[in-house]
């Protein structure tokens, strides 16, 4: 017997108490629990007369190096950190949005240079863009861009690479990242792409 | 075995009216329940770092759900009843009418048991939060430990508040201690307000995180708290704790109705079923601007996940939301025309066609909100509709025509109203004939233009209906409420009443559509409690963190429905223990006195608040 064949005789049941309570009990306050219980039956089998869809989670994937090969690999794991772990489309779009909180990315690969796009999220602060989607004056986006390195996103230099990757390959640009790049676990860490030279807070004046 | 009896009762009623006492209760079983959680722990990352537990049995999911559930109903019960007894209590002191301000002690009554029971179960479902959720709970703590606090600090000044507001109203009845004992009034919804945004903020992190940079704690707290869905969740539920709470305590007087012994009691009980009823109509009118607002924001927010809402596997549940939207709106107007035909004789007659009018519009409009759109479909049934459209109903289905019969519907239920209100009474003013026409005219051209603006709305890209069409049919319906009103106010001012308006004289049915009505707000509760927790499908926090448990998964509909009318029992059968426990003193008293209840005269039962002005002057 299936679970929605089971639901459905427990909703049948409480249906047919809540009917012989009406019929055969004179206490007020049992008659209308019986009625209560004949409402809330029929909205159990309505609900289950109507397609029974659970939504199930996709699998769990973890990034395993050694299966990385090619940078086209790194850029689709950079994809999905992009999506979920980065949280960067929490703020970020791929195109115009009305409702992006931050910059457009769309082709953003191709616009900087790897070594910006890293500063840009290991140091967020060095170079600060600012919103001329309006009239008036540039203003400030509304969401300040958070430390990707650091909690509580805390993306390891793999997957900043990876998310560049991404990042270049959405862009219509050749991957510069190469796998070889990729640290080891348990390998002494190679030095960083590059670090952001000065804390100088520098606000683009270019549109 | 009285002497027991009269102990137990003493014991219930000394744990209910404590929020103390049911908070270490709380702390008593939570602590009873930790072996138990620990009995099944999930490492999700090695030794000392246990992500989930589960509980035996049941599974730490399904508790997790029930207890909140009933924690979410009771405090919409609790933040919803002070508002209206308070706006009671300020209607009796301006207009000196005695019985609205009997009602509204008896509601707040009410309170202090309600209160108490809310805070164990907050207390219950933190501990299990706990237990059962370590990882998401120290990620949450991490955020939010700033609004912890604060929240704290609101619960003591609340239960001050509350204390002082209850055991001080017969002490502050009069003059300038009546004024001040507003102000604790006044001042306990503000409390209770904020109690309310405080836990949203948290919830709605989930459902739409921001990305917090660097700072201090406060500032990461308020990042994570204005979050795009805070504010629509924050007006959503407001209005809703005012339905909820109106119409619970609608199916409170409909159940002492069907039970009243005298016809004292009918008198009153009918009368409060009339005010209880009203007050969930006045905060139905405007939720569904409410709800509407909230999905744009979602859509604005993360358009995946309104597609997931509206047009994935939890579309269906929307057919169910407006079929459960359609009871009630049925059910409220059923209940004003019950009380036109009954409450004030000679109406039947004039009032049955535009009611069997009403009666058809709102069927209609109930028939076209019920019509399936883009649902999931099989590739079968796909097939044999032509497409995932209905090719006949799909132009039912979708938004344009959604938005024209809710607009529709609400007007309908605030003509049922005004119509009721003006039953039995002749317009003595000169100008009536020109109000008259005005108020016929506004309403026939609003409903006019809602229609042709939803026909409209088939023709124009989403976004222009989306922004401009659907917001004008909300604001036209709003103008009709707002024009309407104090036209009809000004006419009733000096109108000649030609029938009294008789209590006491609704059939059983009346009392049994107030229990429907509550039951059709719990249960909407409920159901949108499971669409905005499914929304997220397997994420705790959207997009951020991941929910790796093995209930991850968001169970089918059946399956949820079959939770959901559980919890509606559950949370019933609760309300009806509170509602006991806090009338258990008057039925002692009453019997103490050598008063049975059949014995009361008028005005001498507790609950007396209404019924007629005679009433009043008698009690």
């Amino acid at each position: 017997m299936s679970e929605v064949v089971k639901l459905q005789l427990i909703g049948l049941s409480v249906i047919g108490t809540g009917i012989i309570i009406l019929l055969f009990i004179q206490s007020k306050f049992l008659r209308v629990i019986g009625f209560v219980a004949i409402v809330l039956g029929l909205f159990s089998l309505v609900a289950l007369a109507v397609p029974q869809m659970a939504s199930l989670p996709p699998a769990e994937e973890s990034i395993d190096i050694a299966s990385i090969k090619t940078p086209a690999d790194m850029a689709s794991i950079g994809q999905k950190i992009f999506f979920s772990k980065g949280q960067c489309a929490l703020c970020h779009s791929i195109g115009p949005s009305e409702s992006a909180r931050c910059p457009d990315l769309k082709g953003i690969g191709a616009k900087l240079s790897r070594e910006f796009i890293f500063e840009s999220l290991t140091q967020p602060q060095a170079y600060i863009y600012l919103d001329y989607r309006h009239e008036g004056l540039p203003k400030e986006y509304p969401a300040r861009m958070p430390y990707i390195n650091k909690n509580p996103i805390g993306l390891s230099k793999n997957e900043i690479l990876s998310v560049i990757a991404f990042l270049q390959q959405m862009s219509g640009e050749p991957i510069s990242v190469n796998p070889s790049e990729l640290e080891m676990p348990g390998a002494a860490p190679v030095a960083p792409v590059k670090a952001a030279q000065s804390e100088t807070v520098t606000v683009a004046q270019a549109h | 075995m009285m002497h027991q009896r009269g102990f137990i009762q003493r014991l219930v009623r000394c744990v209910a009216e404590s929020p103390a006492a049911f908070a270490a209760i709380g702390a008593f079983m939570g602590l009873l329940s930790l072996p138990d959680l620990s009995m099944a722990a999930d490492s999700g990352g090695g030794a000392g770092a246990v992500a989930y537990r589960d509980v035996p049995v049941i599974g730490s999911r399904n508790l997790v759900w029930v207890i909140a559930q009933l924690h979410l109903l009771l405090a919409g019960f609790v933040l919803g009843v002070p508002i209206f007894a308070w706006l009671c209590e300020v209607v009796g002191w301006k207009s000196g009418e005695k019985r609205y301000d009997k009602l509204a002690k008896e509601f707040t009554k009410l309170l202090s048991s309600a209160y108490s029971t809310t805070a164990l179960f907050g207390g219950i479902l933190l501990f299990l939060l706990i237990g059962a959720y370590p990882k998401l709970m120290a990620y949450l703590s991490d955020i939010f430990f700033p609004s912890f606090m604060v929240y704290c600090a609101l619960f003591l000044l609340e239960t001050a508040t509350l204390y002082m507001y209850w055991y001080g109203w017969d002490a502050m009845s009069e003059g300038r201690s009546k004024v001040f004992h507003l102000f604790l009034g006044f001042m306990l919804n503000v409390f209770a307000f904020f109690i309310m945004i405080i836990p949203n903020s948290w919830a709605t992190f989930q459902a739409s995180p921001v990305v917090i940079a660097e700072g201090s704690d406060m500032a990461r707290a308020w990042a994570a708290t204005w979050n795009p869905t805070w504010w629509p969740v924050n007006i959503h539920r407001l209005i809703a704790n005012v339905v909820l709470g109106g119409y619970i305590c609608g199916a409170y007087a409909g159940i002492r109705y069907l039970s009243a012994r005298g016809p004292e009691e009918r008198e009153h009980y009918d009368w409060m079923g009339y005010v209880g009823n009203f007050i969930g109509v006045f905060g139905l009118l405007p939720l569904p601007f409410a709800g509407y607002w909230l999905m744009r924001e979602i859509y604005q927010y993360n358009q995946q996940m309104g597609i997931t809402l509206m047009g994935g596997f939890l579309s269906w549940l929307f057919i169910l939301q407006a079929m459960l939207i359609g009871v009630l709106f049925l059910g409220s107007n059923y209940y004003f025309w019950l009380g036109i035909t009954h409450r004030i004789p000679g109406s039947e007659l004039k009032y049955r066609r535009p009611m069997l009018a009403m009666l058809i519009i709102l069927l209609l409009c109930l028939g076209v909100w019920m019509t399936p759109h883009s649902l999931v479909a099989s590739l079968e049934e796909a097939r044999k509709m032509g497409g995932t459209h209905h090719p006949l109903l799909g132009v039912f289905g979708v938004m344009s025509a959604k938005m024209t019969v809710s607009n529709l519907m609400i007007l309908v239920t605030f003509m049922s109203f005004i119509m009721y209100w003006r039953a039995g009474k002749e317009d003595t003013a000169t100008w009536a004939k020109l109000a008259k026409a005005v108020m016929g005219g506004v309403l026939v051209i609003a409903g006019l233009v809602v229609v042709v603006l939803g026909v409209w709305g088939y023709f124009v890209p989403a976004i222009v209906r989306i922004n401009y069409f659907s917001t004008s049919q909300v604001l036209i319906v709003i103008f009709v409420m707002l024009t309407i009103t104090p036209l009809t106010a000004l006419l009733l001012k000096s109108a000649k009443t030609t029938t009294e308006m008789v209590w006491g004289k609704m059939p059983p049915r009346a009392g049994y559509s107030l229990v429907l009505n509550a039951i059709m707000v719990i249960l909407l509760m409920t159901l949108m409690g499971y669409a905005r927790s499914s929304s997220r499908v397997h994420w705790h926090v959207y997009g951020v963190m991941r929910d790796s448990s093995q209930y991850a998964f968001s169970p089918a509909l059946g399956y949820a429905a079959a939770l959901m009318a559980a919890n509606t029992f559950f949370f019933c059968m609760i309300v009806a223990f509170i509602f006991w426990v806090a009338t258990m003193g008057d039925k002692a008293k009453g019997g103490k006195d050598g008063h049975g209840k059949d014995e009361m005269g008028h005005g001498a039962l507790p609950a007396m608040a209404g019924g007629s002005p005679t009433l009043d002057k008698q009690s």
